[in-house]
């Protein structure tokens, strides 16, 4: 295991670049979050170690960070203020762009990964989801309909304009960002949901991880019950990830101190649990360059590079 | 950047529902809990218009004929005959021995069958509630799975007075001696120790009075009172027979000005009055209750779901804090707190005890009463807890989501009664 120490920084999100398979970003905040600044860090991960190659500090909480899918310097974060920053890797001076529509802290921020569209979503605790066109300072929409905090907003990766959201209203919804509107409000738990995320195999399939300690997997055309529910998680599940190679496979980490990894075809769907971290482990991600191998951040101020032991008898679904 | 404290407060709030979540801290439009087929149901309930004791619409209508005119409406309602009604439990406080050769007069009158029990019940301010209890219990016990529980008072033809028969040795204990405090008196002494002073007495009977004349003028109040037709004796002696649809306490014109007027009534130097205490009155109301899956089977509906239920004690002489301490009880029971409840239904016996309620849970204002209460619809004290529920549950019904409310009151001699009932959504 390879891992990397913030000081007096407590991690919130960490996403793998989707260009540059040793580059991957950590959004941190001080103060656990509930007050004081943020820092955005650029780590690269070497044959042995990991090591800082920018950092970029922004004056409240950075909660969410998401990287471009068309420019491999671009990042986008979601800040305590309510403000959504783009940064360049290549401009060291601060945030090329701040986009500031919403009243409340930013929990989310995603990227599409359609072809068609560059477009960011972002969650708030506002209630609202927005659409933004990162070379635009206004938001393109905004979508109402949430009666609880959003803490989470994932674009589909099939469906043009077309995202998911999670929130504090036990609902995950699903948005049609053309006509506007809410497709879909799946009500998910009978508790906060603070994540969801896109099955990569099929357009149907997503999964919520809940206050509630479960996992839960919906598939779109039958959302009366879940086709899969995951237990084990002690307290509420904060980030969840569908896994880039395996169609039935994803990670869960927690308010537990663990990141547990699902394969939700199989009895018992437990893969395998990580307990590497001493405090609330709050970002997660799966490495799209090097099968296996997932990196998570945690408020016990580390970002960690690992490959679970459970995974690496998988074979690799194909496309 | 420095954050404000509330923005703090905030996130730390949000870390803490995340870590210990209580079962209703999300609001959710559509989700649900999935429904226990044991859950005590409420199905309708229907009140009669308040009256005015003794000048008001029900000066000269008798109490069984109040009780029958719901009683019957709210089965007919849902296409229930009377003869599934495994029990009948009346809350009454003023009639002889709280009415139950009365109310046994108006299950016949009401053209119920013999076979259907009916019995009374006196727990004072909070007898209708207690009736919804009692009926919940049996429930519970298993000995019926559909009653009906209904409160009524006339206050026109009967007074509060002659408490019966005491032993001399009260006077030997203070707490009892208390009990023979006059209501009036208690409500002063919440006043003076809690400090709640006229101005805000007086202000918050001002709101109930806007309240209630804003419902009544929006017809918020027509899907939950069954209009009742009745004889009225006239200035002149002549006695006809109306029909009366409307709270008749109501006064849309009240003014701050108006009942800063108002002579205290109980107490020379004592800031109760006439204007910031309920008003005397006549009424009836009637809810439906069953065991869940007995009341699907039936293709009946699901208005509520009663969650839990207190009735706690605390001193006689300052009786009205009753609600500060009863809904705490009845909360931890369903394992809720303030926050999560959408609306509260505190009977106002004096605007002194429930200002100090409110105040004391930090319930904020624009949660209590939202349609006004007893100072402007009126008090019948046998009625009342059985007229919240009915109250409560058309307003939640009206929000249209899933949500909990609170029904609540002070009880003379020192008691509070709360229950906690959901609305579980369209």
């Amino acid at each position: 295991m390879k891992w990397f120490r913030f000081p007096a920084r407590h991690g919130y999100a960490v996403e793998i670049s989707p260009f540059l398979p040793n580059i991957l970003a950590c959004a941190t905040a001080q103060y656990y979050g509930i007050a004081g600044c943020g820092t955005l860090l650029v780590l690269e991960q070497r044959e042995s170690d990991i090591v800082l190659m920018r950092s970029f500090d922004w004056n409240d909480g950075l909660f969410d960070v998401t990287w471009s899918e068309n420019n491999e310097h671009v990042l986008v974060t979601g800040a305590g203020d309510g403000s959504l920053q783009i940064w360049d890797t290549a401009n060291p001076q601060g945030p090329i762009r701040v986009l500031k529509e919403h009243t409340q802290e930013v929990y989310a921020v995603d990227w599409s990964q359609t072809r068609t569209e560059n477009l960011v979503v972002s969650g708030s605790w506002d209630h609202t989801a927005k659409v933004w066109d990162p070379e635009r300072p206004q938001s393109v929409c905004t979508l109402q309909g949430h009666e609880g905090v959003i803490y989470s907003t994932i674009w589909s990766p099939h469906i043009p304009a077309c995202f998911a959201s999670a929130s504090g209203d036990g609902t995950l919804r699903v948005w049609d960002v053309k006509a506007g509107s809410c497709r879909l409000a799946i009500p998910a738990h009978k508790a906060e949901i603070l994540s969801c995320d896109w099955c990569k195999y099929d357009q149907n399939v997503l999964a919520t991880g809940a206050v509630d300690c479960s996992v839960c997997v919906w598939d779109l055309r039958n959302v009366r019950q879940p086709v899969a529910q995951m237990l084990g998680h002690s307290y509420a599940v904060r980030r969840i990830k569908f896994s880039p190679f395996y169609k039935t496979v994803l990670a869960s980490c927690s308010y537990d101190f663990t990141v547990r990894v699902w394969d939700f075809s199989r009895s018992p769907p437990l893969l395998d649990t990580m307990e590497h971290h001493s405090e609330f482990v709050c970002g997660l991600d799966f490495d799209l360059h090097i099968p296996n191998q997932m990196v998570d951040c945690s408020w016990d101020e580390t970002v960690k590079i690992y490959t679970p032991p459970g995974l690496t008898a998988m074979q690799p679904s194909s496309a | 950047m420095f954050l404000g404290s509330s923005a703090v407060m905030n996130r730390l709030k949000v870390v803490s529902r995340h870590l210990s979540p209580s079962r209703a801290e999300f609001q959710s439009c559509s989700a649900r809990a999935p429904a226990d087929p044991q859950d005590v149901v409420i199905v309708h309930g229907l009140r009669t218009p308040i009256g005015r004791a003794k000048r008001g619409s029900f000066k000269d209508t008798t109490p069984d004929e109040l009780l029958s005119a719901v009683m019957t409406a709210v089965l007919r309602d849902v296409g229930l005959t009377p003869n599934k009604l495994g029990d009948v439990c009346v809350g009454n406080v003023l009639q002889p021995g709280a009415g139950a050769v009365m109310a046994r007069i108006a299950q016949f009158i009401s053209g119920f069958p013999e076979t259907v029990p009916v019995y009374t019940v006196n727990r004072q301010c909070s007898s209708g509630l207690q009736a919804l209890f009692n009926i919940a219990g049996g429930i519970r016990n298993g000995f019926y799975d559909l009653g009906l529980a209904c409160g009524v008072e006339s206050m026109s033809l009967r007074s509060v007075g002659n408490p019966g028969d005491l032993s001399s040795r009260l006077m030997d204990s203070e707490k009892a001696r208390e009990c023979l405090i006059p209501m009036g008196i208690t409500s002063e002494n919440v006043a003076e120790r809690y400090g709640v002073t006229r101005e805000k007495q007086d202000s918050f009977a001002c709101s109930s009075q806007h309240k209630a004349a804003q419902a009544q003028k929006q017809g918020l109040f027509e899907k939950e009172i069954v209009p009742v037709t009745t004889k009225f004796v006239d200035e002149n002696g002549a006695e006809r027979t109306i029909t009366v649809t409307k709270d008749d306490g109501i006064r849309p014109g009240t003014t701050l000005a108006g009942l800063a007027k108002l002579r205290p009534a109980f107490k020379e130097d004592g800031s109760t009055t006439a204007g910031n205490a309920s008003q005397v009155s006549d009424g009836a109301a009637a809810v439906l209750m069953g065991r869940r899956f007995a009341v699907e089977a039936l293709g009946l509906p699901v208005l509520g779901i009663l969650r839990a239920g207190a009735v706690v004690g605390v001193p006689p002489d300052v009786m009205g804090i009753g609600p500060a301490y009863a809904i705490p009880a009845a909360l931890e029971k369903a394992g809720l707190s303030v926050n999560d409840v959408d609306v509260f239904e505190i009977n106002e016996a004096f605007a002194s005890q429930v200002v100090y309620c409110v105040e004391k849970l930090g319930i904020p204002m624009e949660k209590v009463n939202p349609n006004g209460g007893a100072i402007a619809l009126g008090h019948p004290l046998g009625c009342t807890g059985a007229r919240q529920v009915v109250t409560l549950l058309n307003e939640l019904k009206r929000r249209g989501r899933r949500a909990y409310g609170v029904v609540s009151m002070c009880i003379g001699t020192g008691m509070g009664a709360a229950a906690v009932i959901e609305y579980p959504g369209p």
